[in-house]
């Protein structure tokens, strides 16, 4: 979290994504009760009053704002307190931050529903669907894959570290230097090492064992272990498993 | 239809009348757009699962206030012990949930509720789900007032529905979402009370097979959806300003047809009839929801609207047939027409039963839809095919008398200059009186369908930055209601007779040639 590391600048759009959708979603509950609506722009026509009254008199008139909006200003205010984007660090976090949040916001769906005459659509209403967090989750990480790295120009915004790079977009993740090496343990950065760690022997991207054991080699053992098996499930929240005992093989990262 | 005001107006008049209907018209688009909020507004709420750990039915489960009930987190699973757990979880929804820390309730103002379920399932590679499932939800609302105990709710309705859940899934991991559509569940014609309390179970049953091959359902979502309080009292104030507009012209053109020796024309009788439909149209009846419960509004604003429809497209056929030319004497009998308007009686027919076996049965059942059913879909989809086989008809109809009109029309042109004056009157009034309808109805026609198209557009955007200053749906709805009262108004001041007698004028203006 000190550097200013890809890994750094993952953490602030999903921890920023999170809030925003966390919150949207207890909105929703009714867990949360102070959920501000925005009357600003539903409550022109609407008649003046004074004090609590208002707020009834205006959600009367022309309804609340999403959740998602009150999801947004809380994220904005909570996780980026502190943030003033004087310095490049800001400035980074900033637009991770934004980042996580658009990512939400983009996942969005909008559904509609016509009741109109005996049903038909000359009246539609439309509402915004939130999206599952698992989704957003992965749009974050294939952001993590292409995060740009950036430095900061004379303007004072962003620009790509390499010039023959496209300016990052409002969705891109971007990070100011290159990730330490998360091989070896280093307390003062809190990596632990990947000493130990189990890897798969067959896969090439980072939980294969020639990348993630940093070519130190690993110890291959077989193991017995017994599991639950050929499950099936019914709604609610009834699984019935066998249980089998399997041999597995294990690669530990020595 | 001899001398009608229209033939006998000035260009000066008449210029000044139609600046004076657009200006009424700009009124009310801008009324609809500036004044009034969208016509309807959403409210999205998360299902509380609750535990029902006596499995009492007759318990109702709510989530603020005082004795709310315990809630359960459905994530948990047990491995170990069977247990039937699924029917003792209710999903609670309260309406409407609190904002700004303040504890919101409907008002009456507000007209009326829908509700739409959505699931959130996931996928488990242990039950994979079929793309339609048939799900069973134990559904049951209630009410209660401001000044109620937090307890004390009471019985709205009940009901045990099938409804069909279409899902697909893009990956096939574990944990991931299902994408599935939404469930139209409930439709309330009026929206009485302070709050409402919906309790929603998915009970599974081994012998009925009931909900055995529902997924894992993580969440619940209900979108309510009402009018808004701001567009109800922008609307009835519209009808309310058009409603004595209408009475009074009608009364001033009863009087003055009355006033003449000869017995009224059908168009004069067709022109009350469409008077008459548009003033109960415009009857602000939706004002008594304010002090009674009237569940039945939804389904007699369909009929008012049927009502208003019927008479326009009555009308139009009507005074094209009646401009034929071909008979020397109108024959001023409604019989004749019957084949004509078979087309419009079949289609209202249609399209009112359907009515009646959805909104109708809504009355004792707000639960109850046509279309989840595959006979009752194809009971409606009937009913609607007919309905629209008899509106191609209609117009197919229209139009060829329409043709017939402007083939009669030209005939007669060409013979003008040889006729005697009195003819020769009489036929380019009836010439003036057909273009005119024609040109205003075309327009008017072709601004509905652009605000249709627009206000779909409109409402399909989603938009970010609310701070628009135009709320056009709003707009459109108030702008095209105003359009046809406007338009009605007009025909019924035009083509209601004259005082000045034909024969005697000579300097009339024809503003056609």
């Amino acid at each position: 979290m000190l550097s200013g590391c890809r890994e750094t600048a993952f953490i602030y759009a999903i921890t920023s994504a999170a809030v925003t959708h966390a919150v949207a979603r207890s909105c929703a509950e009714g867990s949360i009760e102070s959920c501000t609506c925005d009357y600003s722009h539903h409550s022109r026509g609407a008649p003046k009053s004074q004090g609590t009254i208002h707020g009834v008199k205006d959600w009367e008139w022309g309804g609340c704002s999403d959740n998602i909006g009150f999801g947004f200003k809380f994220s904005r205010e909570f996780v980026d307190t502190g943030e003033r984007g004087r310095s490049l660090r800001e400035k980074m976090n900033l637009h991770n931050n934004e980042a996580g949040r658009t990512h939400v916001a983009n996942e969005m769906r909008q559904e509609c529903k016509c009741h109109g005459m005996s049903g038909s659509c000359t009246v539609k209403t439309c509402w915004m669907r939130l999206p599952n967090f698992r989704v957003v989750g992965d749009n974050l990480k294939d952001r993590f894959d292409g995060a740009s790295r950036v430095m900061v120009s004379n303007a004072g915004s962003l620009r790509p570290y390499n010039p023959e790079h496209k300016p990052p977009t409002s969705k891109d993740l971007v990070y100011l230097e290159p990730s330490p090496g998360f091989c070896e343990k280093n307390p003062r950065l809190g990596i632990q090492g990947t000493h130990g760690r189990q890897c798969n022997d067959t896969s090439l991207g980072v939980d294969g064992c020639d990348l993630m054991c940093c070519g130190r080699g690993y110890r291959t053992q077989e193991i017995v272990v017994v599991e639950r098996c050929a499950c099936t499930f019914h709604w609610c929240c009834e699984v019935k498993c066998k249980l089998c005992r399997t041999k597995k093989t294990v690669h530990t990262c020595l | 239809m001899p001398g009608s005001v229209l033939e006998n107006l000035s260009g000066k008049k008449l210029a000044v009348l139609v600046v004076l209907f657009l200006i009424c018209q700009i009124i009310c688009f801008l009324i609809g757009g500036l004044i009034a909020p969208k016509p309807s507004s959403t409210d999205t709420i998360l299902a509380t699962k609750c535990l029902d750990k006596t499995n009492n039915t007759a318990e109702w489960f709510y989530i603020r206030g005082e004795n709310k009930c315990s809630t359960m987190n459905i994530n948990v699973f047990s491995y170990e012990k069977y247990e039937r757990i699924a029917n003792q979880i209710v999903f609670s929804f309260q309406m409407p949930t609190p904002r700004d820390n303040i504890i919101l309730d409907y008002s009456r103002w507000q007209q009326n509720l829908i509700g739409i379920l959505q699931l959130d399932i996931s996928y488990h590679p242990e039950n994979e789900m079929k793309n339609r499932t048939v799900l069973t939800i134990d559904a049951k609302l209630g009410y209660r007032n401001q000044g109620d105990k937090d307890d004390d709710w009471k019985y709205y309705a009940s009901s045990v529905e099938q409804r069909n859940l279409d899902c697909i899934l893009e990956h096939k991991k574990d944990g991931y979402p299902y994408n599935c559509s939404f469930i139209p569940l409930f439709e309330l014609g009026s929206l009485h009370h302070d709050f409402y309390l919906l309790n929603i179970r998915l009970p599974v049953d081994n012998e009925k097979g009931m909900n055995l091959e529902l997924g894992k359902v993580d969440d619940m979502w209900l979108v309510a959806i009402n009018q808004t309080g701001g567009f109800t009292k922008v609307w009835m104030s519209l009808k309310s300003i058009f409603f004595p507009f209408i009475v009074g012209i009608l009364i001033w053109f009863w009087k003055r047809v009355h006033g003449l020796q000869r017995k009224p024309l059908l168009l004069e009788y067709m022109l009350l009839f469409l008077g008459t439909a548009l003033t109960f149209l415009n009857l602000p009846l939706e004002l008594l929801t304010l002090f009674y419960e009237l569940p039945f509004m939804l389904l007699l604003a369909d009929i008012r609207q049927g009502i208003f429809y019927a008479a326009l497209l009555s009308f139009w056929l009507i005074f094209a047939a009646e401009h034929l030319m071909v008979r020397e004497t109108q024959e001023n009998q409604f019989k004749t027409y019957w084949k004509h308007l078979s087309g419009v009686a079949i289609g209202c027919i249609a399209l009112f039963i359907f009515d009646l076996c959805e909104r109708g049965v809504q009355l004792r059942n707000p639960f109850y839809s046509i279309w989840v059913t595959d006979i009752g879909t194809k009971i409606a989809m009937g009913f609607l095919i007919v309905g629209g086989i008899s509106v191609g008809v209609y117009f197919l109809v229209l139009c060829w008398l329409i043709w017939q009109v402007f083939c009669n029309m030209r005939a007669k042109r060409a013979n003008l200059p040889v006729m005697s004056q009195a003819r020769r009157l009489h036929y380019s009034g009836i010439i003036y009186r057909f273009n005119f309808l024609m040109l205003t109805t075309l327009i008017c026609a072709a601004l509905t369908l652009i605000a249709f198209t627009l206000g779909q557009v409109s409402e399909g955007q989603w938009k970010w930055d609310e701070h628009q200053y135009l709320e056009y749906t709003s707009a459109f709805f108030t702008g095209v209601y105003g359009m046809w009262n406007i338009y009605i108004f007009a025909l019924i001041i035009l083509y209601a007779p004259s005082h000045k007698q034909w024969p005697s004028q000579i300097g009339i203006l024809f503003f056609i040639y």
